[in-house]
């Protein structure tokens, strides 16, 4: 079933155009179209795919996560919170000797400061995660495309999005028809 | 091993056949065992570089220890990035008739005369805080398991065990390399199942039979463990030179790729947390329970009799941060871990580490007239590196000319494609 009447001409519907998806049949023409989008400068785009395609955040030129970093951060702060809590507690706000053991000593508050580095870490990276994926997110143009469901099954999708500042509608409709792009559609926002 | 390995790693020029690295290799061992040897005869304290030699050997039965458990665990996993650097073990493997053999020296030496050579608690007359061994009702209730006759039969069985173990690994690998059926590879995951219980068992008794009873008060659950994470850490490391001395050369060109090198270096992060997770454990119950059948095994290697700090607590303070801290934050980088000349820097660096930790197990067991331990900065060091290289060197050899036996990776095993396109 397709969408009548969404041409790239009617200027009211250019105004709500999230950008343009164009399928593929297999992976390595989605890999080798990825290579082409990532060469003309879009930043704002995105692969579907039923699968992971292994090499494909190269082809898309992705730089690295910086997940670890902020999972690092986290670790830091748990490290950081564990050994200042313990210190706080025993040794600054009640003073308690326990075992004839030194009011403070990082001996002891190492194993809390070790399982809330730990906890830390773990909570940085899974938020971290999520905030750079920018999940949860309940809706996203792509699904209103009848086509879409495919993209779990047999076909790859390549998204270009309006936003992107190099994104001109035909121009990047005819990057996506040379690079093998099939079935090339205006998606709505 | 460490040593000769990096000197080679450096030497693009290596020939493929390794025939004369081999017998440069032999070459080296041999000199580092004849200097040990001399020192043995010359030295007024034949105990001191026993001990020293002790450190040595253990130290590449460690690394060797540790192939055979990584080729353990890739079968029982199935695993299928590290099918290449199995092949690299298998050729390890080669080192460990030679490690029995030059184990033999100890044993002998424990026959002969007072027995003590090595094992002070071997010479029932040795002298024991007024006492002597014989007397010390802490040796009788031991005695069933520590004694000559026991270490012996022990020592020569978990020699036997990692023969076989891998002869068995090797001759399977190496013969589905002419026929290519799938039978080896179950013997293997077969024999791998069999294997990890023997070696964590072997390995637990070889680290209490050889390092942990020069000190027979003491007890300590965790110092199998501690071993074993020493073992895995030295493999990983070798796995590491061994992989970019082979890229260098050349034959591992197209083989390799980055993300092998992040595997590995994720698991010498791995275990660099595991080694300090059990090593602070056992310092950290002891110093918390604070009973003097444990602490004094620390107070050796803190203090003197009159309460000034000796050496060997400096030798801690060098494996807190050595062996731990910069490693781990060195590892965390993915940068570094890809990085030929960066994880090869960290894997000589952790090799390093791993003989200062086994000098701090075992050296300070030998005493002045205080009962203080010996300093670290003396000769023994001479004696240790002299073994090093003279084990290392033997090991070394043994496993250059394993090398061109095979081809240099399992050309036939149902993982290999799956190793050769590994990815994250």
């Amino acid at each position: 079933m397709s969408t009548a009447g969404t041409t790239s001409a009617d200027p009211t519907m250019a105004a709500q155009n999230y950008g343009l998806i164009a399928a593929f049949d297999t992976a390595p023409a989605l890999y080798h179209a990825a290579e082409q989008v990532r060469d003309a400068g879009f930043r704002r785009w995105d692969c579907i795919t039923p699968f992971p395609v292994h090499g494909l955040d190269k082809a898309m030129g992705l730089k690295r996560s910086i997940v670890p970093r902020i999972s690092l951060a986290g670790g830091i702060t748990g490290f950081c919170t564990g050994m200042s809590m313990i210190w706080w507690t025993g040794a600054y706000d009640y003073k308690l000797m326990v075992g004839g053991k030194p009011l403070f000593s990082p001996m002891f508050a190492f194993p809390v400061s070790y399982e809330l580095t730990i906890l830390f870490t773990a909570f940085a990276t899974i938020g971290g995660m999520l905030v750079l994926n920018g999940l949860p997110m309940h809706y996203h143009p792509v699904l209103k495309h009848d086509q879409i469901r495919r993209g779990m099954d047999d076909r790859f999708f390549i998204v270009i999005e309006a936003r992107d500042d190099r994104f001109d509608a035909a121009k990047t409709r005819a990057l996506l028809e040379a690079a093998g792009g099939l079935d090339i559609k205006e998606l709505e926002a | 091993m460490s040593t000769s390995t990096a000197t080679l790693a450096a030497n693009p020029g290596a020939t493929a056949a390794s025939g004369a690295g081999a017998s440069r290799a032999l070459m080296i061992g041999v000199a580092g065992l004849v200097l040990t040897a001399v020192g043995f005869f010359i030295s007024h304290d034949s105990h001191a570089v026993a001990l020293s030699y002790l450190v040595g050997i253990s130290f590449c039965t460690a690394i060797a220890i540790g192939m055979l458990l990584l080729v353990l665990i890739h079968h029982i996993f199935d695993a299928s990035w590290s099918v290449v650097l199995r092949r690299q073990f298998e050729h390890g493997f080669a080192a460990f008739p030679w490690l029995g053999l030059l184990f033999l020296p100890l044993l002998i030496g424990s026959w002969m005369g007072t027995h003590d050579l090595v094992w002070p608690w071997m010479n029932l007359n040795y002298d024991m805080h007024g006492t002597t061994v014989g007397e010390d009702i802490l040796y009788q209730k031991k005695s069933g398991f520590l004694n000559l006759g026991m270490l012996t039969g022990a020592t020569v069985a978990f020699f036997l065990s990692w023969v076989w173990l891998g002869a068995r690994l090797r001759k399977a690998s190496f013969t589905q390399d002419q026929d290519g059926d799938i039978k080896w590879t179950s013997m293997n995951r077969v024999t791998a199942a069999l294997g990890i219980p023997m070696t964590a068992i072997s390995l637990s008794f070889a680290a209490i039979y050889w390092i942990k009873s020069l000190e027979y008060h003491w007890f300590s659950t965790m110092y199998g463990v501690w071993f074993f994470a020493n073992c895995i850490r030295g493999a990983l490391c070798c796995g590491v030179l061994i992989m970019v001395w082979l890229y260098r050369r050349g034959d591992f060109k197209g083989i390799l790729n980055p993300n092998h090198f992040h595997s590995i270096g994720q698991l010498m992060l791995a275990f660099t947390v595991f080694w300090a997770y059990v090593t602070f454990s056992q310092y950290f119950l002891i110093w918390n329970a604070n009973v003097p059948e444990e602490t004094f095994w620390y107070n050796l290697r803190e203090l003197n009799h009159d309460g000034s700090t000796n050496q060997w607590w400096y030798v801690g303070l060098v494996i807190l941060f050595g062996h731990f801290f910069i490693p781990f934050f060195a590892l965390l980088s993915y940068r570094f871990k890809i990085t030929h000349h960066i994880i090869t820097k960290i894997a000589c660096w952790i090799l390093a580490v791993i003989l200062i930790d086994l000098c701090y197990n075992i050296l300070p067991a030998l005493k002045d007239e205080h009962g203080d331990s010996l300093p670290f900065l003396s000769m023994n060091l001479v004696w240790v590196l002299s073994s090093v290289v003279g084990v290392g060197g033997v090991c070394l050899w043994a496993y250059l000319r394993s090398l061109p036996t095979t081809k240099i990776i399992p050309i036939r095993d149902p993982r290999i494609v799956e190793c050769l396109t590994h990815h994250e």
